[in-house]
């Protein structure tokens, strides 16, 4: 009788502990999944905002205007200067229009009318914030985390899992008239 | 009893290995976790690190512009390789064993050329540089659980996708991330702010104004000359030093210091900076295949004839231009005022006193190298054609780097760029009506009286390259899949 309840007790200390286990694995696994996907996007952004002509920053939806670098073949074309000296492939003042957008939760990328490409699920939210003279921007993701601490006060817990990028843009930085930068 | 202990032993033994397999289990499913973890951060910073490689390609060529701005021999471009083609000059280079990440080797692959189609309307060639970066992956060649990393990053791990610069695979022995950038550079005038100073700029007087206007546009001048209605705000002071008097003149422009402060600057309509550094590059005495033989000096009236082509100006060295009384040196141009050229070095200095003046007539457009100081004051520089870019003055580097000494007054209103990185240079009258017209750069440079120095923009784009400034940066991430 003691020998049975005390096997019962360690085996359910260790049902609880491997199912304390598994929850910590699952948790640990999404997070880590989650990360991935805050770096892919923070990156698809950053590549897109370095070669950035302009931005147009909004809340889980902006858009970025890249140089029309690419012919119809997908091969490099040759730059050209215009009459103020500024630089621009293809047409004068063509570009191409790279969409972020989040959408029940997937954050989608979209290369002017092509079809859109989902880059990362269980994104809760991404932020634009433009600064110095819209030369810098800074990117904010979030994404619902699976492991919550019920011993903490209620708040968003989405709040801790924040992803910070800055991005100068390399050709808004730039300067084709005059000016000491 | 024994065959009970037996049972007893072996169920423990039993939960024992179910224990332990199940752990283990769970620590090699962690264990899997962690390397694909482990895996994708290794491969993610290699893939950061392969920009930083990439970028770093487009920095060596720019230094080897910049190299190629100075006197020679300037040893730019040496262990480059030179494929011109096309009518272009193209220099290659392939490095660098460097120390990237963990000590492993960077490779930076780096093309220059100028294609015809960046050539500006005046005639400046801006560069293309293309550079890959390449860093070796550590680490198996597993792709990421995400296909979309794949997309994003395009790692090599068994091909690399271009060859020899097409877009076309081939097989490769080692996992590793090439990372392609093209940036174009254009060249940066001397004169691409109102004053530049190597150390203290000093404004000294509250009533000095110091503002733009284009010569080239209809909006921004009038029949090509400064008018204060159409005033621009592009008259940029800048110092490689720590100090700017501004003495509370108005400015409109912006100020920038190399970690330095602005004092009185409570005028200034733009945004003060502190991370502004430009080296000055020195002026290298001409070396000219052919000179006018006479005159040896000037110390009397005399008129030196321009040539009528920019690219064979008429060519004269002076030991010394030193002129008083009512003594006049005139460059002359043709009678009709159409465009003439002329280049002066004057191996001494130059001095303009009492009623004395030097005058550029109309059409010509002159560059002065000087050796010495500069000290012009009577009737001063008249430049006939009231335009900045048609009056250049060129300080030399002087041999032993001693000091030199610019003073610009006189009574003539003064319309020219002044290049002496090496010299104190002080501006002072411009004349009655206290106006210059031009950009100044100077070792410091003092402004004195009520001076109003007005910088036109066309400067920004004539004068001496002084540096390459990127214009256009593109990176190409393009694989066969993506068109």
């Amino acid at each position: 009788m003691i020998s049975s309840l005390i096997f019962s007790a360690i085996a359910m200390g260790l049902l609880m502990a491997f199912t304390a286990l598994e929850h910590n694995y699952a948790a640990t696994s999404d997070f880590a999944l989650n990360h991935a996907d805050q770096m892919r996007i923070s990156d698809y952004l950053a590549l897109d905002l370095r070669r950035a002509l302009s931005v147009q920053a909004a809340r889980n939806d902006t858009s970025i205007y890249i140089p029309n670098y690419y012919d119809a073949n997908g091969n490099p074309q040759t730059p050209v200067l215009d009459q103020n000296g500024g630089v621009y492939y293809g047409a004068l003042g063509s570009s191409v229009k790279v969409h972020y957008y989040l959408s029940a939760g997937t954050i989608y990328r979209q290369k002017d009318s092509t079809t859109p490409t989902a880059l990362a699920t269980n994104v809760q939210d991404f932020i634009f914030d433009v600064t110095d003279a819209g030369k810098v921007v800074s990117t904010k993701i979030t994404f619902n985390p699976t492991f919550r601490s019920s011993g903490v006060a209620a708040g968003d817990p989405s709040a801790a899992t924040a992803f910070y990028n800055t991005t100068l843009l390399r050709n808004k930085r730039t300067d084709n008239q005059i000016g000491v930068y | 009893m024994r065959t009970r202990g037996s049972k007893a032993q072996g169920s423990v033994l039993l939960w024992t290995v179910v224990t332990i397999a199940i752990l283990s289990l769970l620590g090699a499913e962690v264990l899997r976790l962690v390397s694909i973890k482990y895996e994708h951060a290794i491969q993610t910073a290699t893939w950061q690190e392969s920009l930083l490689a990439a970028e770093s390609g487009i920095d060596l060529a720019i230094m080897e512009l910049r190299k190629s701005l100075f006197p020679a021999p300037n040893h730019a471009w040496e262990g480059w390789n030179n494929i011109p083609g096309n009518g272009v000059t193209s220099y290659g280079l392939t490095t660098i064993p460097n120390a990237g990440l963990a000590g492993t080797p960077m490779t930076i692959e780096v093309s220059v050329d100028a294609p015809s189609s960046l050539i500006d309307n005046a005639g400046w060639q801006y560069y293309r540089i293309r550079t890959v970066g390449t860093m070796p992956i550590l680490g198996s060649a597993r792709a990421g659980q995400n296909r979309q990393d794949t997309r994003l990053r395009k790692l090599s791990l068994r091909w690399e996708r271009f060859t020899n610069g097409v877009l076309t695979a081939h097989a490769i022995s080692a996992p590793q991330v090439s990372r392609r950038t093209e940036a174009i550079v254009r060249p940066v005038s001397a004169f691409n702010q109102a004053i530049m100073s190597v150390k203290t700029l000093d404004l000294t007087n509250q009533n000095i104004v110091i503002d733009s206007y284009d010569s080239r546009d209809p909006f921004k001048s009038t029949n090509g000359l400064y008018d204060a209605n159409k005033r621009q705000q592009n008259g940029d002071l800048a110092t490689n030093g720590s100090l700017i008097e501004a003495g509370n003149a108005h400015i409109y422009g912006d100020v920038a210091t190399n970690a330095g402060t602005v004092s009185g600057a409570a005028n200034i309509t733009g945004i003060e900076r502190t991370d502004f550094y430009q080296e000055p590059i020195p002026v290298g005495a001409p070396s000219w295949p052919s000179i006018n033989p006479t005159p040896y000096t000037v110390t009397g009236t005399v008129t030196l004839n321009a040539g009528a082509k920019e690219a064979a100006a008429s060519r004269y060295q002076l030991a010394q231009i030193s002129l008083s009384g009512n003594k006049t040196l005139t460059l002359a141009g043709n009678p009709d005022g159409s465009a003439t050229y002329i280049e002066i070095h004057v191996t001494g200095n130059i001095s303009v006193s009492g009623g004395s003046q030097i005058v550029v007539a109309p059409g010509v457009s002159a560059t002065i190298y000087f050796d010495g100081n500069v000290d012009v004051t009577g009737n001063g520089i008249i430049n006939s054609n009231n335009q900045p870019n048609d009056l250049h003055l060129y300080g030399v580097q002087p041999i032993d780097s001693s000091n030199r000494t610019v003073h610009l007054g006189g009574n003539g209103q003064i319309t020219a760029t002044v290049y002496a990185p090496n010299a104190d240079v002080t501006v002072n009258g411009g004349g009655s009506s206290g106006h210059v017209f031009g950009s100044i750069v100077g070792k410091t440079v003092t402004m004195t009286g009520v001076t109003n120095l007005h910088y036109d923009e066309a400067s920004g784009a004539s004068g001496m390259i002084n540096n390459y400034k990127i214009v256009s940066w593109f990176e190409d991430n393009r694989d066969s899949r993506d068109h």
